[in-house]
């Protein structure tokens, strides 16, 4: 009769440390962040002149877009994630005109906000290292005394019967922005991607209007470097829901 | 019963474990060749990648080179890797365009060897290969260049008892895809990386005043308003392989050879993509003061002549470089575009004195690049 017990009384145990397992050692897993381009309330195409120059006269075409988001960390209630050489060349030259960055072996965690910065810290700027996606002779490198480009955005300016260049390179360390959000729902590794709306057209129309006729060209010049700085601080947003991205698409004729 | 079945069972394993090990040393397809530990390449040069399917192995490379000199390899038996791909110029062969077994002169000049494991991954002017592997059968069996079969190559070779004992020891038995492997690991190997400006950057010596004025033209991107003077060569050669951009087709470009009326398809040929007309592969500038004529069609004779070109020739087409079309050291009131870089003579001389320093004379003298024919044959046992 009291032999009964043993044996349940294990089952009991291996049971309750089975559940103490799953509640406290999830696994650990990816997250998914998923950045989608537009242009104000127009898709990305590329090479197609079809976007008002935000300050002026003309339209505008882009030919070339890349840029660095860098220093990714995610803050948990446990814990805050750290990506390992966290430098990542953003394109979105693809069918969806998004870029998606995965971000593996994420300890498990609800996390509630997420830090991304746009450039890359005056450290990494000031060496040749390649580590993450910065690499000394790729396009982003200007040369190994000034650094990198945080954003390169090259294309053409079409007005007046004409048509101007337009080539806004744009670095220097103290253009490095940090951006936090805070997301609605927490993630978990393994949940679904986190959605970032890009506004490439915020680059000319946030914190000013840029007539892109009048300054076509932003390269070495700290002052106009500083304010398109200043505009692409506020380019990447949690996208509002699917839905709406969606509807915006459905809108182009 | 189980005391006795497991001893069974013991034997068993241990003769399928014993088998396993003498199939793998004495099966004659089991291929061990040696990997090649002395290579090396520069820090500054960055992240390179062998595909995992063709490690760079001795006997590969070895094997490779052999092939790359051998004339058997054009249908006359007249023509090899090497005649277009001299060792002296860098591995081009001087001529605007070049020519093979049906004397025709091709579409395109010949392209450096130097240092392919880096810039763009897309092989010829018009990046119609996508690897070293894909690149080395095209010549081969091109009408115009060595017009040889395939299936008549690798007879051939078959029978030399010296190719079928090489390609033993490196892939297994003679087939296409083990020639194009060959080949394509010996080209790996070939880095030059000890110019004048490599021993510069290793800090190992100055440059002159002059070179080291055109070092700095060649690495900036004018900018009028920063009152800073450049060539705006870094805008599509990188600053320390001087190659094209790796990622996708960013090692790409239109650098204004010709109007939208005569410019020749490039890169659009492959893409099939309106904005990619006109546009070649940015090739490296390693050794450029040997490798002359230059651009795709072999048009400039002389450094002077590409110098002059980007100063004061561009011509305007839909897809011309935003770059090259915005790079002015000084702008004109005109309200018309015009492009000029606007250099001046001494600037114009400097860049061309910084690009001699790119030569590397221990490249085009390594021994282990030079032609291995004729071959001192081990007599057999």
């Amino acid at each position: 009769m009291n032999k009964i017990w043993i044996p349940l009384f294990s089952v009991f145990v291996l049971l309750a440390f089975s559940w103490l397992y799953l509640v406290n050692h999830k696994q650990a897993g990816t997250v998914t962040l998923q950045f989608q381009a537009r242009v104000g309330d127009k898709p990305l195409e590329f090479n197609q002149t079809r976007y008002a120059n935000p300050g002026g006269e003309g339209k505008f075409q882009i030919r070339h877009l890349q840029l660095y988001l860098s220093n990714i960390q995610l803050q948990g209630k446990e814990q805050r994630f750290q990506v390992a050489d966290s430098y990542h060349l953003a394109r979105f030259d693809n069918a969806a005109k998004s870029y998606l960055l995965e971000l593996h072996d994420v300890p498990y965690d609800k996390y509630s906000k997420v830090n991304i910065s746009i450039g890359v810290d005056e450290s990494a700027n000031a060496s040749i290292m390649a580590r993450g996606d910065l690499d000394p002779n790729n396009r982003m490198a200007w040369n190994w005394q000034v650094g990198y480009k945080f954003i390169l955005f090259e294309g053409t300016l079409a007005h007046a019967q004409k048509i101007q260049p337009l080539v806004y390179h744009v670095g220097f360390s103290e253009n490095l922005k940090a951006l936090q959000f805070h997301l609605p729902e927490p993630i978990t590794p393994g949940s679904a991607p986190v959605n970032f709306d890009v506004d490439i057209l915020a680059m000319f129309s946030s914190s000013v209007n840029i007539n892109m006729a009048a300054l076509p060209t932003v390269k070495f010049d700290r002052n106009d470097a500083r304010l398109i700085a200043e505009n692409y601080a506020s380019m990447i947003t949690l996208s509002a829901d699917d839905s709406a991205y969606s509807a915006l698409e459905k809108s182009e004729p | 019963m189980s005391k006795r079945v497991l001893p069974v069972i013991l034997v068993i394993v241990s003769s399928l474990l014993l088998l396993g090990l003498a199939y793998s040393f004495f099966w004659p397809t089991a291929v061990r060749p040696t990997p090649l530990s002395a290579f090396t390449a520069p820090f500054v040069y960055g992240h390179f990648q062998i595909p995992a399917d063709n490690p760079l192995t001795k006997e590969g490379v070895a094997l490779g080179r052999l092939l790359f000199y051998d004339k058997r390899l054009s249908a006359d038996n007249t023509v090899s890797c090497a005649t277009c791909h001299l060792q002296r110029l860098a591995f081009t062969d001087g001529k605007a365009r070049s020519v093979g077994v049906s004397g025709k002169e091709l579409a395109f000049n010949s392209m450096s060897l130097a240092n392919t494991l880096w810039g763009p991954q897309h092989f010829f002017w018009d990046g119609r290969a996508q690897s070293l592997e894909e690149q080395a059968l095209i010549p081969i069996q091109h009408p115009d260049e060595m017009a040889q079969d395939l299936d008549q190559l690798i007879d051939e070779l078959t029978a030399d008892e010296h190719y079928l004992k090489l390609f033993r020891q490196a892939y297994g038995e003679i087939n296409a895809k083990n020639i194009a492997f060959a080949i394509a690991s010996f080209e790996r190997t070939l880095v030059s990386a000890n110019s004048k400006y490599d021993q510069f950057l290793r800090g190992e010596l100055k440059l002159s005043a002059d070179e080291e004025l055109g070092r700095k033209l060649f690495m900036a991107h004018p900018d009028v308003k920063a009152s800073l003077r450049g060539g705006n060569c870094i805008d599509c050669h990188s600053q320390f392989l001087t190659s094209g951009f790796n990622a996708k087709f960013d090692g790409f470009a239109n650098n204004g050879l010709d109007s939208d009326s005569n410019l020749k398809p490039g890169l659009e040929k492959i893409t099939k993509m309106k904005a990619d007309r006109g546009k070649f592969k940015v090739p490296t500038l390693r050794n450029i003061a040997l490798t002359a004529p230059y651009m795709h069609d072999g048009r400039f004779a002389t450094l002077r002549q590409v110098l002059d070109h980007y100063d004061q020739g561009i011509k305007v087409s839909a897809t011309l470089s935003p770059l090259i079309m915005e790079a002015t050291n000084q702008p004109s009131d005109s309200e018309q575009l015009q492009i000029s870089l606007n250099l001046s003579e001494d600037e114009k001389l400097a860049i061309i004195a910084f690009l001699h320093t790119l030569t590397d004379y221990t490249f085009i003298d390594n021994e282990n690049f030079s032609n291995p024919f004729p071959i001192k044959r081990v007599p057999h046992e």
